[in-house]
């Protein structure tokens, strides 16, 4: 059942206006990468999406539902955060079982799921482990097969591999795409890495500085050359970096 | 292991300093007299007059009995305490005020208050006991209540987690180490305040014998009886605290 994600003309103030309006379709199976200067609002738009937080304009529907951080909405959505935000005292198989649980989903069950993604994720065989013992690529793995257990219709990723090296960042892009891949899952990810967004998503949305507004779409299917596609994004992206910069002085 | 390692782990070095200081004490005690400072021999002998008698067992009894019963209410309350706070907004700056009350408070105000309103009773240390270990169980426990990692909580709320869910998966791991902590404190407290409130009113327990001690100018039974507390203050560490918070600090 193909679920596409609608945004409507959302925006957000929060004392100044974050996002002026964004409008865009994720279509099931896309994996939509959302670039822009840092503070320009897309962690905002993430979490908007997601539920969290209202938006002050617009709207948001998922699978033709609203999605209001109040009413529940029958779709699964999965997030993956810029920490790996998670908990600490249970290992890495209790982690990923837990979230089944509102799901209604029987103990056995949530274990051989759980196991299955860990696995896809690369940590077969470190699933009775703590966070604490492994690696933070490795918490990090454990947080994508967590959001991948519930078998979501949307994937939310913000900035996740911000917070590791430069190695085990390009790991983990190659990583990320093979699991799209494998799974089909339909994934919107926040980045302000050109070249990253650039590797993974098969459409970048670049946004303005603050208060945001969508200043490109590209669809990423191989038809523009991908180094001319960075230079010309990176190009965009400094004007927009120097932007914020103007107004924030 | 090699030999400075097995010295240390024997506590070589503090035992090598506590015998200079029993040989310094029976010198001291040797020049004033054994109403004032007993010598560590008489002490050794009543001590093993006590085991024998069985006397040892039946006071510490009696006092553990009294402080199971005021700690054991005081973290109750405490835990219901820690409860409100987190569930409700305003009755965390309540909390908050009530506690800093309590702390304030000297325990002398409590035994004095116990005398009169429960007079010469078991009661007037288990009050005691209870009064002077609430805060301190209870300000650890809304410590741990405050440092709940709101992330967690949040993730918590993305996977729809349910309220009772997040409690038990989050918030109940997050606050268990503080209530470790407090009680540890809180029952190291308790002995003392314990034992202090039974010089006033009740016929059995440490404190009680240690005053009746003192009463018949038997020092070296005041001597006794507070190597006695030390020795159950070191064991309820060793067999109850410390092992309890190894375990819960498995993951880190």
């Amino acid at each position: 059942m193909a679920v596409t994600l609608e945004v409507t003309g959302v925006g957000k103030d929060f004392l100044i206006p974050i996002i002026d309006s964004v409008s865009f379709t994720v279509e099931a199976g896309d994996f939509v990468c959302v670039l822009g200067p840092n503070g320009c609002g897309k962690t905002t738009l993430l979490r908007i999406i997601a539920g969290m937080e209202p938006p002050s304009r617009g709207a948001v529907t998922l699978g033709g539902e609203p999605v209001s951080g109040t009413r529940r909405h029958t779709k699964k959505v999965g997030v993956v955060f810029q920490e790996d935000r998670l908990l600490p005292w249970m290992t890495l198989r209790e982690n990923v079982e837990l979230v089944q649980q509102p799901l209604g989903i029987g103990a056995a069950a949530r274990r051989a799921t759980a196991d299955r993604y860990l696995s896809l994720c690369g940590l077969a065989g470190f699933e009775r482990y703590h966070p604490t013992r492994v690696s933070g690529g490795m918490r990090q793995r454990a947080a994508i097969a967590r959001a991948l257990a519930i078998e979501p219709d949307l994937l939310l990723m913000d900035e996740p591999f911000g917070a590791l090296d430069a190695q085990n960042r390009r790991i983990m892009q190659t990583e990320i795409r093979r699991i799209w891949r494998e799974t089909g899952r339909t994934i919107l990810f926040v980045t302000h890495a050109i070249e990253e967004a650039v590797a993974i998503g098969t459409t970048l949305i670049m946004l303005s500085a603050r208060p945001a507004r969508i200043r490109e779409l590209v669809r990423n299917d191989g038809r523009v050359e991908r180094t001319k596609l960075v230079d010309h994004l990176d190009t965009m992206i400094m004007e927009e970096v120097e932007r914020q910069q103007d107004t924030a002085r | 292991m090699t030999g400075g390692r097995w010295a240390a782990r024997l506590h070589l070095p503090t035992l090598a300093v506590a015998a200079v200081a029993v040989g310094g004490w029976f010198i001291l005690s040797r020049r004033y007299g054994s109403f004032v400072l007993p010598s560590p021999v008489a002490v050794l002998r009543g001590l093993v007059e006590i085991v024998q008698s069985g006397e040892v067992w039946t006071h510490t009894a009696a006092s553990l009995g009294r402080i199971v019963v005021g700690f054991g209410g005081a973290v109750l309350v405490a835990v219901g305490m820690g409860l409100l706070a987190f569930l409700w907004r305003t009755a965390r700056g309540v909390v908050h005020d009530v506690l800093a009350v309590l702390n304030s408070t000297s325990v002398f105000v409590w035994i004095v208050l116990s005398i009169i309103w429960f007079g010469l009773s078991s009661w007037g240390p288990i009050f005691t006991t209870f009064m002077i270990t609430l805060p301190v169980v209870a300000s650890n426990l809304v410590e741990g209540v405050e440092s709940v990692d709101r992330r967690l909580l949040e993730m918590g709320d993305v996977y729809r987690l349910s309220g009772r869910q997040k409690f038990v998966a989050i918030v109940v791991p997050s606050i268990v180490p503080y209530l470790v902590a407090g009680m540890k404190v809180g029952f190291g407290l308790a002995l003392k305040v314990s034992v202090m409130a039974e010089i006033f009113g009740v016929t059995s327990g440490i404190g009680y014998v240690m005053n009746y001690s003192r009463e018949i100018l038997a020092t070296q039974m005041v001597f006794v009886w507070a190597l006695v507390m030390i020795l159950v203050m070191m064991a309820t560490d060793k067999l109850l605290f410390d092992p309890v918070s190894r375990r819960l600090a498995r993951w880190r």
